[in-house]
């Protein structure tokens, strides 16, 4: 046994050689900053990591850099590692918590303890149903209805639609297909014919919508409701030969690539390629938008410095449509004040990367921030 | 007899038990070492209170995954009993005593029954475990979806505070109580008949039945044995978040393996226990605290955690037996023979030999029986499939386009279940499928840029690049003789970190036009990937059928001592095959990425059961040693028609769930081994 503890002790000092990168708050942080911890779900798809980008931007503002500790942890998607996580945070001495809530309910305990020890949990994009904690939000249902007005609005009334939701099981999801549902029901010549999980991504989308043609055509669609997905639609539609004329009008999210599709045939975007290009595709685009996280990094410090701020912030929720759809040059906060909400493909190079970035809250982040976590000057 | 052998086997089975048990406190108390050096101040009541109650839900769900795997087998399922048992809770559950006590009786009932369906199917309908559970995996998400759509409900605060709280305050939380109280369980357990038979099915079912054990009673005991734990589990979970969500449990699956691996229990059974279990689970949940407390950087996390897995494993193997110490000693016989000081080894030297083939051969149908049966049953269930298809859309289906999307579809699984069935073929798997998919095609878009002529040389490196992670992966097997889901697992979080940290978090570029065309455009008639797709199958089948490869992978996983034996290179046969799935992961993600026009982070992960499901389902024997491709393409065009006939209807989701778990299992009704 001794040798074999032998063993088990080298591998660990092996593993301890591994593990040492980067300093702990405890030596860290002068005396006077705030510990502010976030703690983001899984951080493998395009929203997560945009929205960290922002955080972490929004934190290096030179308004910020000097009253923020932030550091940042990642669950996945296990909300029992979430829990742990923020149980560590506290422990750790956080006088904040920013989260990203992998369960709306499942981490009611542990931020009902935070709140027993003064600590600020504020969620960012999900929601939390335990009343200490403060909310940073669109109103899901609201999206869900809007964009479903527009799509019977676009149709008259009449036709067959196709949905695309989110992920099952979700409160996000549950909310926006319920919503949507109860306002195609109260048109009998609406019929939606086809529905399928797209897991809020393009690639699903893609797979998900091949499936449904197979035994669909596009002919006998008339709408799309579609949570993600309009953008890889129109590609499709153009691929099966349609021209732009023909597209078939989709609500669905803010993705630059769908944004940029969007613009009158012709405006000149630059880097513009095959179908991440100008083509008055009819949209209406929505999002829960990105900068989300970086507004409640942003006011947990108006917080902490012993400011008041309400209990729930509910986000306009961002909606473009073609007659509000505008290229901006360089993205700047400014520039988007200006009204603009699209980009060069030239500069955003992932069409499926989240366009909503705006929010008047937040003049301390701009593009450069969602795209390489550089806050604005 | 029937007393003596499994008292013999579980005498030597203690102190093997005990070693990989040592290994996991070691591991533990080092990692919670590491943890407070970097804290500040004692550890404090309310610290230990909440790593034992932040652990206890995985290590309960890891001690009942624990049963099943010491009997040989797999359990899918885990996390979608605790699921489900959380949403009855969180629905169910009354204010009032008796409810509270009732339903927390009613979390094991539910889990037993549970357990008990898998029981039956693998114990009596003999069906194989992984893809038994599969299928019922499917079934209880669907119905866990039809209990509770939203996360939600409500859990009284008393059975909270019973266990969750403090049994005795500011000495000992309650959650160690559970925990003690489980593990005392299965100590008493394991002394049973029960217990003693459970071991003895999974080291050698043959044994076992030979001295009188009652197998099939055994592998049923196991699968309601687990049942239970899986209901503590979630009778916990829901103590310990006071709600319901019907997603709980499924980031537990993965987790309870890697538990169970850590805690010192062999994969494949008979050797190990949940006490090293539960020091497994609570190692892997300190994790958290460990990338806590030494400020880990968001994209390193995953590689971190990925090389403390590996690293802690290794620990466990590092004995006097061990592979890679038989490897190391190996190697020094070899330099010695070279220097002519050692005997040489008498092992057959690898050749061909003709042997005259009997004057009558025996008819084809008697000649291919075995390849029927274990081939056709995916097949049938495809045209089954495709008549219902049919018949629910009838003419509006135009047939040509069908076959087309079809063939496109499912021309990802086809690719992924040939990697993943060579692996498989040698009794491993490969769980690095998910992230080699999506860095292959976050590589290959950003090196593409849109632009054909880079695509010549850039989707070629993809290629080399995803067989050479192949041969790590192998490599890892194969020399240092860790077990093929650990390798696999950390090579997933390491290529999820690589992936990251070369997209930024936003992966740039695109598909080049070729490589769209090839996914979407026309060659007569049929996209140039359903022609490729034809011809994929033609090629996968001649190279696991009719290849020395093909026989070598059938050999080892048949036996790999008895396959050395007979001259076949063990290591070079494994290293083959993780880099054949290496390969075929990297060409799925450069098809998928031009199927979709660009690559998008976390695009492979929809991709990895479904993968084991089309190689179980084609006849593929999960413990190795059988297999053959044109059952696996059968599986994979299978699944590709079952969710394109879902997709096209308005099932709620939840009944989605449980068709396709149904349909799994009809289609595997008829692959029964007929064993013992």
């Amino acid at each position: 046994m001794r040798l074999r503890l032998r063993h088990v002790l080298s591998a660990a000092l092996s593993c301890l050689a591994l593990a040492v990168s980067g300093g702990a708050w405890a030596q860290a942080a002068p005396p006077k900053k705030f510990k502010i911890a976030l703690s983001m779900s899984y951080i493998g798809n395009d929203w997560q990591a945009e929205a960290a980008n922002m955080i972490k931007a929004m934190a290096a503002h030179p308004s910020m850099a000097n009253k923020v500790d932030l550091q940042v942890q990642v669950a996945g998607p296990d909300a029992q590692r979430q829990i742990q996580q923020i149980n560590a945070m506290v422990q750790g001495g956080a006088d904040a918590i920013v989260v990203f809530p992998i369960s709306p309910t499942a981490l009611n305990q542990v931020i009902r303890n935070a709140c027993k020890r003064n600590v600020l949990v504020i969620a960012y994009d999900g929601e939390v149903t335990e009343p200490c904690a403060y909310n940073v939000s669109i109103d899901q249902e609201e999206a869900g209805r809007v964009t479903a007005e527009w799509l019977v609005e676009k149709l008259k009334g009449r036709g067959s639609v196709v949905m695309l939701t989110g992920v099952p099981g979700t409160s996000v999801d549950e909310a926006r297909t319920r919503a949507a549902k109860q306002v195609f029901a109260r048109y009998p010549d609406i019929r939606v014919v086809a529905e399928a999980p797209g897991m809020w991504s393009q690639a699903v989308a893609r797979t998900e919508l091949s499936k449904i043609l197979a035994t669909q055509s596009w002919d006998r669609i008339d709408g799309l409701w579609l949570q993600v997905g309009c953008y890889t639609a129109n590609t499709m539609q153009i691929e099966a030969g349609r021209k732009p004329d023909q597209l078939r009008p989709c609500a669905g999210e803010g993705s630059n690539g769908g944004r940029v599709q969007m613009l009158a045939a012709g405006t000149a975007a630059a880097g513009a390629n095959s179908t991440y290009a100008p083509m008055a595709a009819p949209r209406i685009s929505y999002a829960s938008p990105p900068y989300s996280g970086a507004l409640a990094l942003k006011i947990a410090v108006r917080k902490l410095e012993g400011g008041e701020i309400p209990q729930r912030v509910t986000l306009p929720l961002p909606v473009v449509t073609n007659e509000t759809v505008r290229l901006c040059k360089e993205g700047t906060w400014k520039e988007m004040a200006d009204g603009c909400n699209a980009f060069m493909p030239s500069v955003v190079t992932n069409p499926g990367w989240f366009a909503s970035i705006f929010s008047k809250e937040t003049p301390e982040i701009g593009l450069q921030a969602a795209l390489a976590s550089q806050p604005e000057p | 007899m029937s007393a003596a052998v499994p008292a013999l086997r579980r005498s030597s089975l203690r102190l093997d038990g005990a070693a990989g048990t040592l290994v996991a406190f070691g591991v533990l108390i080092v990692l919670f070492l590491l943890v407070r050096a970097k804290s500040s101040g004692p550890l404090s009541y309310f610290e230990l209170s909440f790593i034992a109650s932040g652990g206890a839900t995985l290590a309960l769900a890891a001690m009942g995954q624990t049963v099943v795997v010491l009997s040989g087998g797999f359990d899918l399922s885990a996390g979608a009993v605790v699921s489900l048992v959380n949403a009855g809770l969180a629905t169910r559950m009354g204010p009032d005593l008796a409810s509270q006590v009732g339903w927390g009786l009613g979390a094991l009932a539910i889990g037993a029954a549970a357990g008990g369906l898998n029981g039956a199917l693998v114990a009596v309908a003999r069906l194989q475990p992984i893809v038994a559970t599969l299928a019922t995996m499917f079934i209880l998400q669907g119905l866990t979806l039809l209990a509770m759509p939203r996360p939600g409900g409500a859990i009284p605060p008393e059975f909270v505070a019973a266990l969750t709280g403090d049994a005795v305050p500011d000495l000992l939380p309650a959650p160690v109580l559970v925990i003690a109280a489980a593990v005392c369980a299965w100590l008493l357990l394991r002394r049973t008949r029960v217990g003693v038979g459970i071991y003895a099915v999974g080291s050698d079912p043959a044994a076992a039945y030979a001295a009188g054990v009652p197998s099939r009673a055994a592998l049923f005991s196991a699968y309601v044995v687990a049942g239970l734990f899986y209901g503590a589990a979630g009778a916990f979970v829901s103590a310990q978040t006071g709600s319901g969500d019907p997603l709980v449990g499924r980031p537990l699956l993965l987790q309870t393996f890697t538990a169970v691996v850590l805690g010192g229990t062999l994969l494949g059974g008979g050797r190990g226990g949940c006490v090293g279990t539960v020091a497994g689970a609570y190692a892997l949940l300190l994790m958290v605290n460990l990338l806590l407390a030494f400020n880990v950087p968001a994209y390193y996390s995953s590689i971190v955690e990925a090389a403390v897995l590996v690293c802690a494993v290794l620990a466990g193997s590092l004995g006097a037996g061990s592979v890679l110490q038989r490897q190391l000693r190996a190697a020094t016989i070899r330099l010695r023979r070279s220097q002519g000081m050692a005997p040489t080894l008498h092992r057959p030297r690898s050749g061909r030999s003709t042997t005259a083939l009997p004057a009558e051969q025996p008819s084809w149908l008697k000649r291919n029986r075995d390849l029927l049966r274990w081939n056709a049953p995916a097949w049938i269930a495809l045209a089954l499939m495709l008549a219902v298809t049919a018949f629910t859309y009838g003419s509006s289906v135009s047939g040509l386009d069908y076959v087309n999307s079809l063939l496109v579809l499912g021309l990802f699984l086809l690719v992924l279940a040939l990697g993943q069935g060579a692996a498989v073929m040698t009794g491993g798997l490969d769980l690095s499928l998910p992230w080699a998919i999506t860095a292959a095609g976050v590589l290959a878009c950003s090196l593409v840029q849109g632009n054909d002529a880079a695509g010549l040389w850039a989707v070629p490196l993809v290629l080399l690049l995803g067989t050479g992670v192949g041969v790590l992966n192998g490599l890892g097997i194969a020399l240092l003789g860790l077990p093929p889901i650990v390798v696999t697992l950390g090579m997933n979080g390491m290529l999820q970190g690589a992936a990251l940290l070369w997209s930024g978090g936003t992966p740039a570029g695109f598909a080049s036009p070729g490589m769209r065309w090839f996914m979407t455009g026309r060659l007569l008639g049929f996209a140039p990937a359903a022609w490729f797709a034809l011809a994929f199958i033609a090629a996968a089948t001649f190279l696991l059928a009719r290849t020395v490869f093909s026989r070598r992978l059938l050999a080892v996983g048949n036996g790999a001592l008895a396959a050395w034996l007979s001259a076949v290179p063990v290591g070079a046969t494994l290293v083959g095959a993780y880099a054949l799935s290496g390969l075929c992961a990297a060409l799925a993600g450069v098809l998928l990425s031009g199927f979709s026009g660009q690559a998008s982070l976390g695009m492979g992960d929809e991709y990895l059961l479904p993968s084991i499901a089309a190689v179980v389902v084609g006849g593929t024997l999960i413990t190795g040693g059988r297999g053959h491709y044109l059952g696996m393409a059968g599986g994979a065009l299978l699944l590709t028609a079952l969710s394109m006939l879902l997709s096209g209807s308005m099932l709620p989701n939840a009944v989605r769930d449980i068709l396709l778990g149904l349909v799994v299992l009809a289609a595997v009704a008829a692959l029964r081994d007929k064993r013992v």
